[in-house]
Order: C-alpha cells, then structure tokens, then sequence
C-alpha cells in the first residue's frame, strides 16, 4: 500500500480500540474492542442510544482522548504515540470539529472564527477557498458580526466552515444538530453533505437522530462499546426501524 | 437569615474555597499590615516606656528649670542649666540620700576606624558618669570609672560597633574634638548594651562640665536626687521644692519617665504610626475593590443558582443575606489569620526601619486589645462592606434567570452606563479645577486635597468606561506580537469592562501613591538642588553626616581654623539655636553674617545684615510677612537662659535658601548659648585654587577636628537630598504591600475568568491552540489589565504629585521635577508584575482537560 493510497484510502482509523472510563468497581468499558475505517470522500455517521460509546469513538478518534488499549489513526499518523503539542499541531491542520454547542469564540468576529485555526499556525488562508466556502456557507453579509448575533444554525454553519478552511483530512461532526430545529439542521447536515460530495472531504459525524443519520454514506451502530452493526446508503425509515430493532434486543 | 441560608452560603464557602482564596488573602495581608502597625506602635511606646523607666530607676527626684523653650525641630526642647552648687544645699535636707548633677549633651565618638559612631537617628550622648551607683543607670561591666581628665566609660553597644576596647584612645567630638581614653565599658542596666540604640559616653564631672557646658564650669542639666529608704518621691519632692530658687522646679523621677515617654509618643511615636496607619489604610483600600470583584463575578456565575433559590422561594433578603454571610464568614476568618500575620509583621517592619537605618529599642512585643479588636473590625467591616453591592445585585436575581443561559462573562453591564459617566464626569470636572486651583492660587494643601480625592473617585468611577477603548489602545501591538492569540487577549481584556477597571483600578491607586510620592520625592530633591545653587555661592561644605538627635555638629572654630588656610579665600559657619521670639518658640541661624557675603547667598537683602549687632536680627522676607513686621520694628527675643530683650529687624531677606527664617550674630548669641556647635561650614577658595587641591587641604586642616566630612558643591546638593531617598525607599517598601494586593486581585480575576471561560478555552485547544498559545493569551490579558491600571496610575498620580507639590509650596520657592527614569521603571514594572499575576491563571488554564471542556453538559 502506498501513502497516496492511505491518504486516498482511509482518512481515519481505529484498530482493536478499547478505553476504559474510571477504575475498579467503578471501572466502565466505553470501548470494547473496535476496530473501525473512516473512507477519505465520504460521510459515516456513527448511531447508538446514551452509553453506547460513540461519543468516546469520535474522541478518541480525533485525538482528544487517548485509547486504553489499541490504536487510532489520522492518516498514516499514530495519535497514541505523540506528545500533547504534536496532537494539537496535528488537530489543527488535518482535523476538522464541529460540536454540539458553544463552538465559535465570542469575542471573535465569523471571519476570524473561520480562520482561527489558520491563525493559531500562523498560516495564510487560501483566499479563493475561504471565499468560496463563505459563498456555500451563505453568511457573506455576516461575517464582520460576533456570533452572540447570529441565530443557533448560523452559529453551526460558521462552525462547519471552520471545519472545513484548512482543508482537512477528516471532519468530525458531534451531534451537530442536536441544539437546532429541523430547517437549520437540515441546512447544516446539507452543507456537510455537499463537502463531501463537492470538495471530496471525509466526515465523521456522532448523532443519536436518525434523520441526521438519513444524509449519510454509511451508518455504524454501536451499542454497549461494541460495533454492532453497519448500514450502506441509510435512511431515516431504516435507521429508526434498526435503532428499535436494538431496543426491544436489548430489554 | 435563618439556618437555610446560612446552611447554603457555608456550603457555597466551602464548595468555591478556591475562588475566595483571593479575597481571603487581601484581607489578610491588609488586616496583618493594620495589626503589625498597632502592635509595634504598642511595642515601641512600651519599649520606649520601660527604657526611661530604667533610665529613671534609682533616681527619685529630678531638680531642674521649669522654664522649657520649644520649637519645631528641638525634641523635648531646650532647658536652663541649673547651678550645680544647687547639689550641696540639697544634701542638706532631710531625707536626701544623694543629690549630683547631670550635665548632659551632644557628644559623638570615633570608632578605632576614625569614623563616627552612630548618629542616624538615636541620641550620641555625653555626660558626666554619675558615682552614686543607685542614681547612675549605668553599670559598669568591664573597666573603671572615669577619674583623671580624658578618661571615658563608654556603653557596650557603642564600644562594639566602634571596635573599642578598655585602654582604646579615640576623639569624642562634643563638637571640639576632645582626644579621650576608654577606662571602662558599661551595660545600661544589668545586661543592656546601651540606652536602646543611643550611645554615652561618661567623662568625669569635670571633663563634662568643661566640654559640654557653655560656661565651662558651675552649671548642670539637672541635679538627681535619690531619697533615704522609708521617703517616697512625692515627699522628697514636696520638701525639696520651697527649698529651690526662682524658676527651679523639683519633679518625682516617675514623673520625668511619664514626661520622656509622653513627649516621644506624642511626636516620634505618633508621627511614625500615624504614617504606617495611613499605608495600612492604602492597603486595605486597594483589598475592598479586588474583594469587591471577587464577590461581584462570584454572584454573576452563581446567577442560576440564585434564581432557582428565588423560584424556590427564598425572598430577596435570604439570598442577599447568604452572600453577606459569605463575606462575614471570608472576612472574619481572614482577619484572625490576619492578626497573627500582624505580629510577624510588627517584627518584619521594626527589621525593615533598622534595615534602612531608623534604629528602633528591642524589647518584648506588646499586644494591646485595641490593637486586637479594631483590625479584627476593620477587615471583617471591608470585606461585608466590598460585598455589599454584589450581595444586592444577588438578592435581585430574577427568578427566571434559572431557566435562561445567560453569559456570565457579559453579566452585570450596562444599565447603569449614563449614571456612571454623568457621576465620573461630575467629580473630575470638579475636582481637577479645585486641585489646580489650591495648587496654583493660595496655595492651600486641604482645597488640593479635596480636588485630588475627587478626581481619584472621579478616575475610578469611570475606569470601566475608559478601560474598553483604554484596554484596545494599549493592546494595539499584540496582535502583530503574538498572532491570534494576541487579538484573543485583547479582546478578553475589553470583555467586561467593569471588571477590568475594577480589577485595574486597585493597581491604579496603588502605581498612583507610588507615582505621587516619587513625583514629590523629586520635587525636594530638586528644590534643594535648587535650593543648594542659589544659595550656596562656596566651593565647600564641611558637614556631618548624620540625621535626627544623633551627631554633635561642627566645632565653632572650625570656620576660623579655616580661614587660616592659604587656599581659602573665606569661610563662614552656619549654627542652630532656639529662641522666643514674640512668645513663639523660632529656629535661629547664628552666624557671621559678615562673612555670609560670596558663599552664602540670601537673595535681595533689605536694609544691612552687617548691622545686626548684638539687638539686631535678620528675618526672611516671607517669614516677616505672615507676622506683618516691617525694616526697623523691634520684637521681644527670649533666651533659653531665661534673659529676654528687645531685638530690632535689621535685615529682610529671601527665604527659602540655606539660612532659615531668623538670622543673629554670633555676638548676639553667644551670652545665651548652650552646647555650641555649627550646622554646617560653607568655604570659599581662592581663585586658582581647584576644587580637589582646596578639598584636600581643608580636610587636613579638619584632622584635629575629628574629620567631619568636606563635599563639593554637587555632592553637597546631592547629600542633603539623600534624606529624600531614604524616605522614598521607606515609602515604596510600605507600597508594596498594597501593590502586592493588587496583583492578587489581577490573578484573583483572571482565574475566575479562565474558570468561566472553561467552554470557550476548550474549544481554542480543541480546534488546535497550543499551550504555550493559551498561556500566553492569558498572560498577556493580565500584562493588558495591569498595563491598563498602571498607565491610569502614572497619569493619575503625576497630576496629583505636580498639585500637591505646587499646594504644599506656600514660599513658591519650590521646584517640580517629573523623574522620567524613575518613571519608566514603575511603567516596566507595572508590566512585570502583570505578567507573572498571570502565570497562575494561565498556568490553571494550560492545565485544562479539553475534554471536560467541551462536554456538552
């Protein structure tokens, strides 16, 4: 396998990943032996009720957490065997976030948002990319204003276009629409949905929604740390059914 | 309050320790300054106390002038000797044990180096060493009493510092060197080194007499009286006093003590405290704004906890009263914590004066009650007090503010905008002109004071509308500096305006005192640089180099001696007395002034000062003014001798030079004096004489002299402003404590900020900021907030230092100086210490788990 292939091939990994929350009677498995590919150019939304992990995947995944056991992958780049500095270097210029809630620094303009972690590496954006990211992203006529004045869904639209300045090689997306109403998280996941399709940008999104799930590649389902299952091409209709499926399994 | 909230701000105190540990140690160190100041005041007064007492042990009556003439500058002031034969006729009364006379004086003596001992400060004493064992303080320890002309007992703690020994020849210059020879050591007391830091030295009666008295013999201080066993003071006292000539007066030895205690208490003493009282006060007034902060954000981020009380049901006062009881609880702890800081205080600081050369007497430490319960008060009234506004913007707290994210960050502004400004604008625009106008009209020190005052409140009540625009001002190169992390830092520094202006304004009172008292500080200094080129016309000064009752000035003859000299041209010496004149006791300058001409310059002179004569006086132009006396007119001069006459004004001159305020004749004075001695010795050379060939030979001629030291001009200017720089020194060490108060707000703050940015600084490293980055945003935030304070401080305190100068300068004599240098190294240290009150906060703020910071819940 060549470096081109890795980059083509898989945009993010982990292999036999375990972690452990807390210790002795306390001791929860968040992550039970999961070995998981992130495709480069495509969307994998990861499903799983409360406690299924796959919260902890992403993070671990992204170099925000570090795994008990096993190993993650950006890339052809081991997150386990790096320094904290290495991570951060390592996060802000091939990894994309977009979180929840509170993604956007207030005291910074949309602009300055969007480029903030070009600015954190000192490095010059590529302006014709900025500009047609601000185009898709549709907020041109806002990007001077601070984010306290923008709705919920802008304020994640900038987030996604963040995300996606320093062109890198893998977004992960934490229940980007979990704060919105389902016109600005419809708009949100379309974005996403169109970076992949447009800009051949790999995303990684957690959501328990099904319909966030609809506008995905693939869906993974892990429930109790474990990877249960998989569906190509899914939809809101069969992801519901399956979710149920693995409720009335469960009780 | 009921035990519900009391139950829940105890619990809130113990939940948010960390976040009050800032508050608690303001107070803390404010209530240790306040209580170390109170107990070494306490201290010094029972050290003070406990020394005359011993001074005074054995002694039962004290016989001597009633008549005592004071003035500004004499300590206790000046007496009329007694008649020594007054001693024989005392024996014979009945009860009497021992009656001898104590001649007492200046008297400095040269350590085995040939330099002075003593005299910064404390008493250099001389006198006779009294034989009656019971009435002589003294005992001797190693040794023999004086006996021969010559022959001196000196006290342990001066023979140590001057490395003498028993059978040591050294000088005693009383100020006419006298050659003497050690024959004994004593301690004061059983086991003291001397009389607190003073240093004695113990001649015979008649060495004393001859040298320290004016008459040479016959004539005493005092005569002690030490009482048969079985009469008490009051009854010797009683019997002594018909038996005493006119003007003599016989008081018990307690009575002397409780005269020498209350005389120091009620100058030196009171002085002294009432100046650390008021760098107490700066300190704890810096405190109740970084204790103010402390509560005001602690109330912001408990919002959503205080509005489910209110939802629950917790009236207004509950939840006001909770946060008051916080305060209480803070306040009262810290300041008990306080108090025993304060003991070690009172030590460090009793250190620090004899570190800087104010020696203080050693003994136990006193704590009074007042000295317990009032700081105790004090900080427990400032921390309720700082919290009371917080605590009322608690118990506001709507109810459904629970149910709503409100960003702290942002909580607490605007509202009250207009007031501030119009308030603010209000108090500068009328306290500047009214500190312009006392400074530059009247002058008059209480109308600049009030201006001053004014615009102080004026500056910080519209700090917080200033520091946004203030904070981005300053903060303009960072961004170029240190990249985004640079624009993150100035803009969180413009984010609350309130709160940065409250935490800056505690470092802007306090950079402001400094700024004032080195504003002024350089003001005398060139004063008397000023003062020194346009009044001192010479080459040379012969000075001594002591402050305070230590020193024993110069010989008289030493300006003749020089005269003599071919490479001098002319000398004239310059010499202190104390007068009545028109009843008020006045400084004289006895001189020649004859010779003052070509060295001593007084300015335009009307009439003639080679006329005074022995009824004749010169008086300054300003001095003559303020009493509306004119050429010609005659006033009553009284001597400490007890004579009095008419003396004519002769002479007006410029004040404000050398001379002070009265000028006589040697001729005058001498029938008068008491201890001669010459202040200062000005020297002119001939022309063609350099500077150092004259200053060598004068320094030869001044060998017989006990060498008092020679300077040029410029190092004459510069010595008599080194006083400046030791108060100065004094001055920025008590600063330092309320800046240090400051600082603690500043860190104080900030980590409350980083506590609430938690989500936001999360965010930064999620999405790729370094720690190094994080830190140093939060570094330099704290360097913007405390370059904020401090230019504010400069600015502030430049102003008032230029008002009060000018206020306090009723002569107009006096120069402003702005010390750049000085100056820049406030500014730079202003900026220093911002950044490391930052390391903390941005060290917390590195540590952050990112993890936990962006959770969503």
């Amino acid at each position: 396998m060549t470096t081109l292939d890795v980059v083509r091939g898989t945009a993010a990994r982990v292999a036999d990943a375990v972690k452990v929350h807390g210790v002795g009677g306390t001791e929860v498995r968040a992550l039970d032996h999961v070995t998981v590919d992130f495709p480069a150019g495509r969307f994998t939304a990861i499903m799983g009720p409360s406690g299924s992990g796959k919260s902890t995947l992403m993070h671990c995944a992204a170099g925000l957490d570090t795994l008990t056991a096993g190993s993650a992958w950006i890339g052809d780049t081991e997150l386990g065997p790096l320094s904290d500095r290495k991570l951060t270097l390592l996060r802000r210029e091939r990894i994309g976030f977009v979180f929840q809630a509170f993604n956007l620094v207030p005291t910074l303009t949309v602009r300055e948002n969007i480029t903030l972690p070009l600015d954190l590496a000192g490095a010059a954006p590529d302006r014709a990319w900025l500009e047609a990211l601000i185009d898709v992203v549709g907020l041109g006529d806002r990007l001077g204003h601070r984010p306290s004045e923008l709705s919920g869904g802008q304020q994640q639209r900038v987030a996604v276009a963040r995300a996606l300045a320093g062109r890198p090689q893998v977004v992960f997306a934490d229940e980007p629409t979990g704060n919105l109403d389902s016109q600005s998280g419809g708009e949100v996941l379309g974005l996403l949905r169109r970076s992949v399709d447009e800009m051949g940008q790999a995303v990684v999104m957690v959501t328990h929604d099904p319909t966030a799930a609809g506008w995905a590649d693939e869906a993974l389902f892990l429930a109790d740390g474990r990877l249960v299952d998989r569906m190509e091409r899914p939809s809101a209709g069969l992801v519901l059914d399956r979710m149920k499926a693995f409720e009335r399994g469960r009780s | 309050m009921n035990t519900a909230t009391l139950r829940l701000s105890l619990r809130s105190l113990r939940a948010h320790k960390r976040r009050l540990a800032g508050t608690l140690l303001s107070i803390l160190l404010g209530v240790s300054f306040l209580t170390g100041t109170m107990v070494l005041g306490d201290t010094l007064r029972a050290n003070f106390d406990t020394l005359f007492a011993d001074a005074n042990a054995g002694t039962d009556v004290v016989v001597r002038s009633a008549d005592v003439l004071d003035s500004q500058g004499t300590a206790g002031g000046v007496r009329a000797p007694v008649e020594t034969a007054l001693a024989d006729r005392l024996r014979t009364i009945p009860g009497v044990a021992a009656a001898e006379p104590s001649v007492q004086g200046a008297g400095q003596l040269l350590g085995s180096d040939g330099k002075p001992i003593g005299g910064q400060g404390p008493p250099t004493l001389a006198g006779n060493w009294l034989t009656d064992g019971r009435l002589n303080p003294y005992r001797l320890a190693e040794g023999r009493a004086p006996a021969a002309p010559g022959e001196v007992v000196v006290n342990r703690g001066a023979a140590r510092t001057g490395g003498l020994h028993v059978g040591s020849t050294t000088v005693l210059r009383t100020p006419d060197p006298v050659p003497v020879t050690v024959v004994g050591i004593a301690t004061f007391g059983a086991s003291a080194d001397g009389m607190g830091p003073s240093t004695f030295t113990a001649m015979t009666f008649a060495d004393a007499e001859r040298y320290l008295t004016p008459k040479g013999a016959g004539q005493a201080g005092s005569i002690q009286v030490r009482a048969v066993g079985g009469v008490s003071q009051r009854e010797l006292a009683d019997r002594i006093a018909p038996r005493l000539p006119g003007g003599v007066q016989a008081i018990t030895g307690a009575a002397a003590t409780q005269e020498s205690t209350q005389l120091l208490s009620g100058r030196f003493l009171t002085m002294f405290t009432t100046l650390l009282l008021v760098f107490a006060g700066i300190a704890l007034l810096v405190a109740t704004f970084t204790i103010h902060n402390t509560f005001a954000i602690v109330v912001a981020q408990r919002s959503r906890e205080n509005a489910l009380l209110r939802a629950l049901g917790a009236v207004r006062g509950q939840v006001l009263g909770a946060t008051l009881a916080e305060a209480l609880a803070v306040g009262l702890l810290a300041s008990l914590g306080g108090l025993l800081g304060g003991i070690g205080v009172a030590t460090g600081l009793k250190a620090l004066f004899s570190a800087l050369g104010f020696a203080l007497p050693t003994g136990g430490t006193v704590i009074s009650a007042a000295a317990v319960l009032l700081p105790l008060l004090v900080g427990t009234l400032v921390a309720v007090g700082s919290a009371l506004q917080p605590a009322v913007r608690a118990g506001r707290t709507a109810p459904l503010a629970a149910l709503r994210e409100t960003g702290v960050d942002r909580a607490g502004q605007g509202r009250s905008g207009t007031v501030r400004v119009a308030l603010g604008a209000l108090l500068l625009a009328g306290g500047a002109p009214v500190a312009v106008l006392g400074a530059t009209d009247g002058p008059s020190v209480v109308l600049t004071a009030t201006g001053a005052l004014a615009v102080l409140a004026g500056t910080v009540v519209l700090g917080p509308v200033a520091a946004a625009l203030a904070v981005r001002t300053l903060g303009a190169p960072l961004p170029r500096l240190r990249g985004v992390s640079g624009v993150l830092a100035r803009r969180n520094a413009a984010r609350n305006p309130r709160r940065t202006a409250a935490t800056a304004s505690a470092l802007m009172i306090g950079v402001a005192v400094v700024t004032l008292f080195t504003v002024f500080g350089a003001s005398i200094r060139a004063t008397l640089d000023d003062t020194v080129s346009k009044s001192f016309a010479g080459d040379l000064a012969v000075t001594t180099a002591s402050f305070g009752a230590g020193g024993s000035g110069i010989s008289p003859k030493v300006a003749d001696a020089l005269a003599g000299l071919p490479e001098v041209r002319q000398t004239v010496g310059l010499g202190r007395g104390v007068a009545r004149i028109d009843g008020h006791g006045r400084t004289l300058d006895v001189t020649d002034p004859a010779r003052l001409p070509g060295i001593v310059d007084l300015g335009r002179v009307d009439g003639s000062l080679d006329a005074l004569g022995t009824d004749g006086l010169a008086v300054s132009r300003s001095e003559a003014q303020q009493h509306g006396w004119r050429l010609g007119q005659t006033v009553t001069v009284g001597f400490t001798d007890g004579a009095s006459g008419p003396f004519t004004i002769r002479a007006l001159y410029e004040g404000g030079g050398l001379a002070g305020d009265y000028v006589v004749t040697r001729q005058a004075w001498a029938p008068h004096r008491g201890q001669d001695a010459d202040t200062m010795v000005a020297v002119g050379l001939r022309d063609g004489v350099s500077a150092a060939a004259g200053k060598a030979a004068v320094e030869k001629a001044l060998v017989p002299f006990g060498s008092p030291q020679v300077q040029d001009r410029a190092q004459y200017a510069k010595s008599a402003a080194s006083g400046v720089d030791m108060m100065l020194s004094v001055v920025y060490a008590l600063l330092a404590l309320a800046v240090l108060i400051a600082l603690l707000g500043i860190a104080n703050t900030l980590t409350l900020a980083v506590h609430e940015r938690t989500r936001e600084l999360g965010l930064l490293r999620a999405v790729g900021q370094t720690r190094a980055q994080l830190r140093a945003m939060v570094r330099w935030e704290s360097v913007l907030v405390a370059a904020f304070g401090t230019v504010g401080g400069l600015g502030l305190g430049a102003f008032l230092g230029w008002a009060l100068v000018r206020a306090s300068d009723s002569a107009g004599t006096g120069s402003f100086a702005i010390p750049p240098g000085q100056l820049a190294v406030v500014l730079a240290a202003g900026l220093l210490a911002g950044a490391v009150a930052g390391l903390r906060p941005a060290g917390r703020a590195a540590r952050l788990d990112v993890l936990r910071a962006i959770a969503t819940d």
